[in-house]
């Protein structure tokens, strides 16, 4: 084992070191001092992950670990959204999970092992190293969802979650053992050359492709593959929905590029054709189901839905700008989904859950502020101008276009507009309906650290509008090494 | 003659079997985690079969890795069953109806 | 000889594999399951996975089925409740099985499986050790999927304790060492009291 080894893992090495750390440190701290040391030291731990990240980042491909992880700029980005947007998440729910006592030293060790597991997941260049990663995350997942015990909505949510993640996982692992099969290697980028190298039936490698789709979607959450995302995101503490909401997605981008497009590049056309359809369905399906609901929560869940199947557009185009989009997109995605569960989980005090749309009636009346930054993340997810949703969206379009799917870009605008209507619905509810008086009324009392991160989130889907075409450089550079 | 269809085939029908037992059992979640493990089962006979055939250490590798994870996962899981069981005092799937889905 | 083993094993697998899934009694279901495991490590050792074999039968059979079993006599079950309605699915999940069991077959058997490209290897010689070989390569190729394994069991046990240990609030707890370390100064207190004056009735 050389430097350039640890050097490529770096990163993971130190936060599941630290891991450990906090949770042995939770055994000895008297009461009173855990939450405080545990907290900050898992905010130190992030951002040394995520300065590591930058650090030793390498444009080119670097491999390591007998080509097991790989570090390029497309591992370092999503490292650094993963560990950046985990904070924010600790930032935000701490006085959610305070009050219900589920802040705790296990919280965060459960946290900083799933951001481990994501990190493995964008850096893996070998199906196992993938696989653990996947299921490192989907274990602290489970858990999380699970965290609060005496919640019978908690452990539904964990148990159905647990159900079908366990079959996604099987799933996925037996496209992968057809794979490894057909081309005798376990290592991402040696699959593509090897399985259209022989000759005979093409049967076989059409199957593990279909079955390697299935478990990939199911992770993600496309339809017809979506049955948990409401129930999950629902049913799951808020502390934990913001958390399973944002970073897992650019995890579940990395992998699904690598195995998609690097891996099974040669198969371009086949999975090109089984992704639009399943892109389509879900853009329909979200948009049109999350009207339907009155509980932010599961509306929230039916528009990630339909987002997933709008950043899947950007892979479908199998070029490189249409990665570089919906890298793009996924990017934007988990920094406006933060801000709105940010709001959420700020509105939410204890014994108050501030989970259905009608108890924000009037909040202009009452929180201007809260208000008026629920707003602006609402514009962003529909993707309204001048926000930086709407950037997105219009980059992926663009993308699609460009790839001569004219039709396709008119049938996701469509769906937007349809879906830009729930959104616009929240701000409607927000400003033009009288306060509701049937309950006491949501208090906006976040901690002054959460305060300050919500305003930053709150105005940056607007301000950093005349920068927002560096992401997409960004973006393109780090996926141009890539082919 | 044994091929490795033979394997491969055997290793369907315990897939086919496991998907099944999920989707079939409404009423105990129990069945449903000893289906996910059998369903892991028929990845491995899959791994173990194109090992031996290729000739090659890295699908038993993975099948090692396999089995770590699904014991992992298996402790999860019944945790999990445990606590909704506190709750509930059920482990039938369909008493799970708190949320609309 | 090598058909007769296989089949013997694979008829035993399928059809406890099926038991588990369709049997009522989630007891039976876990020895099932047993039962299948122990056929499907059988069958390893004739594809020289001897390592595997033996830690299948060790993990599965010794721990995780004992755990199964554990938690379901730990659960109060109503058994009886438990199938009602099955027999009326039975027929559609059948069905469906063999559906899918006669696709994937269609896979399995098509040219890139058959004997012509991926022949019977000759096997290795009686020095060959399978768990060397394996112990080789897990430790050095390998040894970054180890470590993260080994994170995935450490967050199997934070879970498992996080999820099911619960303090009531209501229980009282002994705690023998601090009832050890009681010393006098703690229990006894000598009250001074002046002592009583005796009533004078007639005063």
């Amino acid at each position: 084992m050389t430097n350039q080894d640890i050097l490529v893992v770096l990163p993971e090495i130190v936060i599941a070191l630290m891991a450990c750390f906090i949770l042995v440190l939770d055994l000895y701290l008297p009461a009173t001092k855990k939450k405080k040391f545990g907290y900050g030291l898992s905010l130190v731990t992030l951002m040394v992950g995520a300065g590591l990240s930058i650090v030793y980042s390498e444009p080119a491909p670097v491999y390591g670990l007998n080509g097991l992880v790989l570090m390029d700029s497309l591992s370092a980005i999503l490292k650094v959204g993963i560990c950046i947007s985990t904070g924010f998440v600790l930032v935000y729910s701490r006085g959610y999970a305070d009050a219900r006592g589920l802040w705790k030293g296990e919280f965060f060790a459960l946290a900083l092992f799933g951001v481990v597991g994501m990190m493995v997941m964008t850096a893996s260049n070998h199906l196992l190293s993938l696989y653990v990663g996947l299921e490192l995350l989907a274990l602290c997942l489970y858990t999380m969802v699970a965290l609060r015990i005496d919640s019978t909505a908690a452990s539904e949510a964990a148990m159905k979650y647990f159900v079908l993640g366990a079959l996604a996982s099987g799933i996925l692992l037996y496209g992968m053992s057809l794979l490894y099969g057909l081309t005798g290697t376990l290592y991402i980028n040696e699959l593509s050359a090897s399985i259209v190298r022989h000759d005979g039936s093409t049967l076989p490698r059409t199957m593990a492709l279909i079955l390697v789709l299935v478990g990939l979607l199911f992770k993600i959450g496309a339809v017809p593959f979506h049955m948990w995302v409401p129930d999950v995101y629902e049913g799951s503490p808020t502390s934990s929905t913001v958390y399973l909401a944002t970073a897992p997605k650019l995890a579940g981008f990395a992998i699904i590029l690598r195995l998609l497009a690097d891996g099974l590049g040669s198969l371009a056309t086949e999975w090109q054709g089984m992704l639009l359809v399943v892109s389509i369905i879900s853009l329909a399906l979200g948009n049109i189901i999350a009207i339907a609901q009155s509980n932010i929560k599961r509306m929230l869940a039916y528009s990630a839905i339909a987002h997933v199947g709008f950043f899947l557009l950007g892979i479908l185009t199998g070029e490189v700008s249409g990665y570089a989009s919906a890298m793009a997109y996924i990017l934007i995605y988990a920094v406006v989904t933060l801000g709105a569960f940010g709001v959420i989980l700020a509105l939410s005090s204890k014994g108050v859950e501030a989970d259905l749309i009608e108890d924000y009636s009037g909040l202009n009346q009452s929180h201007p502020w809260a208000a008026f930054i629920m707003l602006l993340l609402m514009f962003s997810l529909a993707g309204i101008p001048p926000t930086i949703g709407f950037y997105a969206k219009l980059s992926v379009l663009q993308a699609v276009v460009n790839a001569g799917m004219t039709w396709v870009a008119v049938v996701a605008v469509v769906l937007s507009v349809i879906g830009a209507f729930y959104y616009l619905r929240i701000v409607k509810v927000m400003y033009f309906d009288d306060l509701a008086t049937s309950h006491p009324g949501l208090q906006f009392r976040p901690k002054q650290d959460a305060r300050i991160l919500l305003t930053i989130n709150g105005l940056a889907v607007v301000v950093l509008m005349p920068w927002i075409g560096k992401l997409t450089t960004l973006c393109e550079g780090a996926i141009e090494v890539l082919f | 003659m044994i091929t490795l269809s033979h394997y491969l085939v055997l290793g369907a029908i315990l897939f086919a079997l496991s998907v099944v037992g999920i989707f079939l059992n409404r009423k105990n979640l129990v069945i449903i985690l000893m289906a996910i493990e059998l369903l892991l089962l028929a990845v491995n006979m899959n791994f173990i079969a194109f090992s031996y055939y290729l000739d090659d250490l890295a699908g038993q590798v993975f099948v090692f890795f396999i089995l770590t994870v699904a014991a992992a996962e298996a402790a999860i899981g019944l945790a999990i069953l445990i606590v909704l069981f506190r709750n509930r005092r059920s482990i039938n799937v369909q008493d799970l109806d708190q949320l609309s889905g | 000889m090598e058909s007769i083993l296989f089949y013997l094993f694979a008829t035993v697998l399928v059809v406890s594999a099926a038991m588990v899934v369709t049997i009522r009694n989630p007891v039976k279901a876990a020895l099932f399951l047993v039962l299948s495991f122990f056929s499907a490590a059988c069958i390893w050792m004739t594809l020289e996975a001897e390592f595997l074999s033996i830690a299948l039968v060790l993990v599965y059979v010794g721990a995780v089925m004992v755990l199964f079993l554990f938690v379901v006599m730990m659960l109060d079950i109503d058994v009886e409740s438990m199938r009602e309605g099955f027999a009326r699915n039975l027929p559609v999940g059948a069905l469906v099985a063999g559906v899918m069991v006669v696709e994937f077959a269609v896979v399995m058997m098509s040219d890139r499986f058959d004997s012509q490209s991926l022949p019977r290897p000759a096997g290795h010689g009686p020095d060959y050790s399978n768990t060397k070989e394996l112990g080789l390569v897990l430790y050095t190729d390998y040894v970054f999927a180890f470590e993260v394994a080994g994170l995935i069991l450490l967050v199997a046990i934070v879970a498992a304790i996080v999820l099911t240990m619960r303090r009531r609030p209501n229980t009282r707890y002994q705690s023998p060492s601090e009832q050890v370390k009681v010393n006098k100064s703690e229990r006894l207190r000598i009250v001074s009291m002046p002592a009583e004056k005796r009533l004078d009735i007639d005063n």
